[in-house]
């Protein structure tokens, strides 16, 4: 709009400064503002999305905030006594948080170990079969969280479900003489294969890309060489992978820490037993089911703290420093 | 677009004189029609779904009868049980409440007490319906003295039977004690050991508040405007072990049971494993509409108390209440009173199997009702009863304090441990 070659008069001429001046300031602004002009839609996009609702859950956090103030929109600081609560109770030390950890670490493995062995037997593959077989794999990664849930629920159920029935037919079990969603262990052993069966997808078909970028002639050298399978696999595959395997493992430890459907919806799972609760389902009964949103929001601060760490730890171990 | 509805407004208007005149006689909205002018304005309203299977028609004839009386258009949002309590929540916060809405009874002291609910003892009183209101329903909905909600309808539980194999094991009479309904049981589980005689469903609070209740006991009582947990008293413990011995000691139950809610024994009802279980009273419509055969076989039964023949049960239901936010609140109440009062209450009861909030209203369903009918009103009338009302309540059972309770005790904890847990849980929300 204002003509450009007006920066050099602006130098010599003082009278007429101040008008002058602001153009090759508005100039200088434009060309700064130029990239975060192209950058706007998506940091206002994270802005709102993301950013603001992390602001607002730290707030919350250091409120004792209730119905009763959300309703009167008031404000009721009390500085950190939230996560002291939090953090003095037996029970996040005793039961929650070990239900969190030892889920995620048992997933995170399990997951690991049968997405891994499935790509590589992908890999195996004409391309024909690759392909049936990936899609195949590719549906229980497309049933939603809850209705998968329900069928493990149904699977098990103490009284009728598929797995008592079979046990009750071969004589080993009679139905409905075990609660299996009443034990700690055998509930989470049914959420492990649940949230596992249902996250190996998406590592199965992310290692398959990543192997079949693996250059045949590196098996063929080491083969020479003499290494075995098991020696090529460690010695070949794993290094070539070893970004994308960091990021499936990251991706997969920030999934199953914060499962929350796949418990909330099992019986007893809300709650009801507490022996089973994670920070997830308790962040949610504190915050929406008893109406302390503040002590519900320090708990969530809590697990976006741990998953923070846990992620920098995992950056910082699996890869290379060139690779970040 | 305004004129449109205006249009249409008028049209339904016309199209519901024509019905009432075709019905004739006691039309329904008597009296309260004329009052107030609402021509040109809009009410909203929330009903909650799946409460009444023809809640279409119902509308829609709602909406016409209120048009006619007030000149005012009615706009229904059905809301889904799940996850209300958030959305009533969220709605109250924004501003962006209804001004009538049907409002579950134990979450309307929270409500209230968080300043979401207008008060409308005045409006009640000066209307004259004080008076004639089903007790429970109304202690439900006092907070401090002040009513914030008015009685629609109520449900209560019983024991429903299965005539067919109460009679196969010779066991087919009220039970007017503890012993005579354990005397039930026991000859029913002899009878036949695969039959699950009397589930002890763990994650229903209200199948065990019977028993507390029965043998004296309470959940929690109020003195001086403090509440204190008495759910360990030595009462209501007798009523804990006493109930919970069913499934432990006498085998009545299984161990699928101790994770059930209600509809999961009513499944195992509708597929006779089940020879007598405790329901509420408008489970025998859904049954006669999804196995009309098992519906004419039913019986009920009062839960007995421990040396009576009735015990107190959880009376549960609905009251219309009024939000705050509205900007109309005469004509809301106008509402409130066309559906909670007169052919419209007495419809719903009738369509839902649930009772009125009026007494009136009541007596005329239970005239009109069967046998199964003439029991659940009884077990409600001598027995309703109502969850201590104080907002404190809302966060018991947000942390599921009650069937943590039963749930432990069946899964192997000594009542006294597990009930000295939960009163100690309880007290720390009473104290906040």
């Amino acid at each position: 709009m204002s003509p450009a070659p007006t920066v050099h008069e602006t130098r010599q001429d003082g009278a007429e400064g101040l008008t002058r001046r602001t153009v090759p300031l508005g100039r200088r602004l434009r060309r700064a503002a130029a990239p975060w002009l192209l950058l706007a839609p998506g940091l206002i996009v994270l802005g709102v999305l993301l950013l603001w609702p992390m602001l607002r859950v730290l707030n919350l956090s250091l409120q004792d905030y209730e119905l009763r103030n959300l309703l009167r929109g008031d404000t009721n600081y009390v500085g950190l006594d939230n996560y002291v609560q939090v953090l003095s109770d037996p029970f996040l030390w005793k039961t929650v948080l070990p239900n969190t950890v030892g889920f995620a670490v048992v997933c995170v493995v399990l997951t690991m170990i049968v997405g891994t062995v499935v790509a590589l037997f992908l890999n195996s593959l004409g391309t024909l079969w690759r392909s049936l077989c990936t899609t195949a794999v590719m549906v229980a990664w497309a049933v939603p969280a809850l209705t998968g849930t329900y069928i493990f629920v149904w699977l098990f159920d103490a009284q009728s479900g598929l797995v008592i029935s079979t046990l009750d037919g071969l004589g080993i079990m009679e139905a409905g003489s075990y609660n299996w969603f009443t034990n700690r262990w055998t509930f989470y052993a049914i959420a492990t294969i649940n949230v596992v069966y249902h996250g190996f997808p998406f590592i199965a078909v992310t290692m398959l890309a990543g192997l079949m970028t693996v250059s045949t002639e590196q098996y063929e050298a080491a083969a020479l060489d003499g290494a075995s399978a098991w020696g090529r696999f460690w010695n070949v595959t794993v290094p070539t992978l070893r970004p994308i395997i960091a990021v499936c493992v990251i991706l997969s430890t920030i999934w199953d820490f914060k499962v929350f459907v796949q418990i909330f919806l099992m019986p007893g799972g809300d709650g009801t037993t507490r022996s089973v609760m994670n920070l997830g389902v308790w962040s949610y009964t504190q915050s929406f089911a008893q109406g302390e949103y503040g002590m519900g929001s320090t708990i969530a601060v809590l697990l976006t703290v741990l998953l923070l760490i846990i992620s920098v730890i995992y950056i910082r171990t699996l890869m290379k420093e060139e690779e970040l | 677009m305004i004129a449109r509805r205006h249009v249409l407004a008028a049209g339904a208007a016309g199209s519901a004189a024509l019905a009432l005149a075709a019905c004739g006689g006691d039309s329904g909205g008597s009296g309260s029609g004329g009052e107030v002018d609402g021509g040109g304005k809009t009410l909203t309203m929330w009903l909650m779904e799946g409460t009444n299977a023809s809640a279409d028609t119902y509308v829609e004839e709602l909406k016409a009868a209120f048009t006619e009386a007030t000149g005012a258009t009615l706009d229904v949002q059905v809301q889904p049980w799940e996850g209300a309590h958030d959305k009533f929540v969220t709605a109250m916060a924004g501003g962006t409440g209804p001004d009538v809405a049907e409002v579950g009874t134990t979450w309307v002291p929270e409500f209230a007490d968080a300043g979401g609910l207008d008060v409308l003892t005045e409006d009640i009183e000066a209307a004259g319906l004080t008076e004639g209101l089903v007790q429970g329903l109304v202690e439900a909905g006092t907070l401090d003295g002040e009513m914030y909600g008015m009685p629609w309808y109520a449900g209560v539980r019983s024991i429903l039977g299965n005539r067919e194999m109460l009679e196969e094991a010779g066991v087919n009479a009220q039970p007017q004690s503890w012993d005579e309904l354990l005397t039930m049981i026991t000859t029913l589980e002899e009878h036949n050991p695969d039959w699950i005689s009397f589930p002890v469903p763990g994650a229903s609070i209200f199948s065990a508040t019977p028993f507390i209740w029965g043998a004296g006991g309470e959940i929690a009582e109020e003195a001086d405007g403090t509440w204190t947990a008495t759910v360990n008293s030595p009462e209501a413990v007798e009523g804990l072990t006493w109930y919970t011995d069913l499934a432990l000691k006498h085998n009545s139950s299984t161990a699928a049971a101790s994770t059930w809610v209600e509809t999961e024994a009513l499944a195992e009802f509708l597929q006779e494993k089940v020879p007598m279980f405790i329901t509420g009273s408008w489970v025998p419509a859904t049954i006669r509409a999804d196995n009309p055969e098992l519906a004419e076989k039913l019986v009920a039964f009062t839960i007995p108390a421990k040396d009576s023949p009735v015990a107190p049960s959880f009376l549960g239901g609905s009251l219309m209440c009024r939000f705050i936010e509205t900007q109309e609140p005469e004509l809301s109440f106008e509402l409130i009173k066309l559906v909670t009062t007169g052919e419209f209450a007495t419809r719903w009861a009738e369509e839902t199997n649930y009772f009125p909030g009026t007494i009136e209203a009541m007596d005329e369903v239970v005239a009109a009702g069967d046998e199964l009918t003439a029991v659940f009103a009884q077990q409600m009338t001598e027995g309703g009863k109502t969850v201590p009302v104080t907002p404190a309540w809302g966060k018991i059972e947000g942390a599921k304090t009650m069937s943590t309770l039963v749930g432990t005790i069946l899964e192997g904890t000594s009542v006294q441990d597990a009930a000295d847990t939960a009163a100690a849980e309880m007290d720390g929300f009473f104290s906040e």
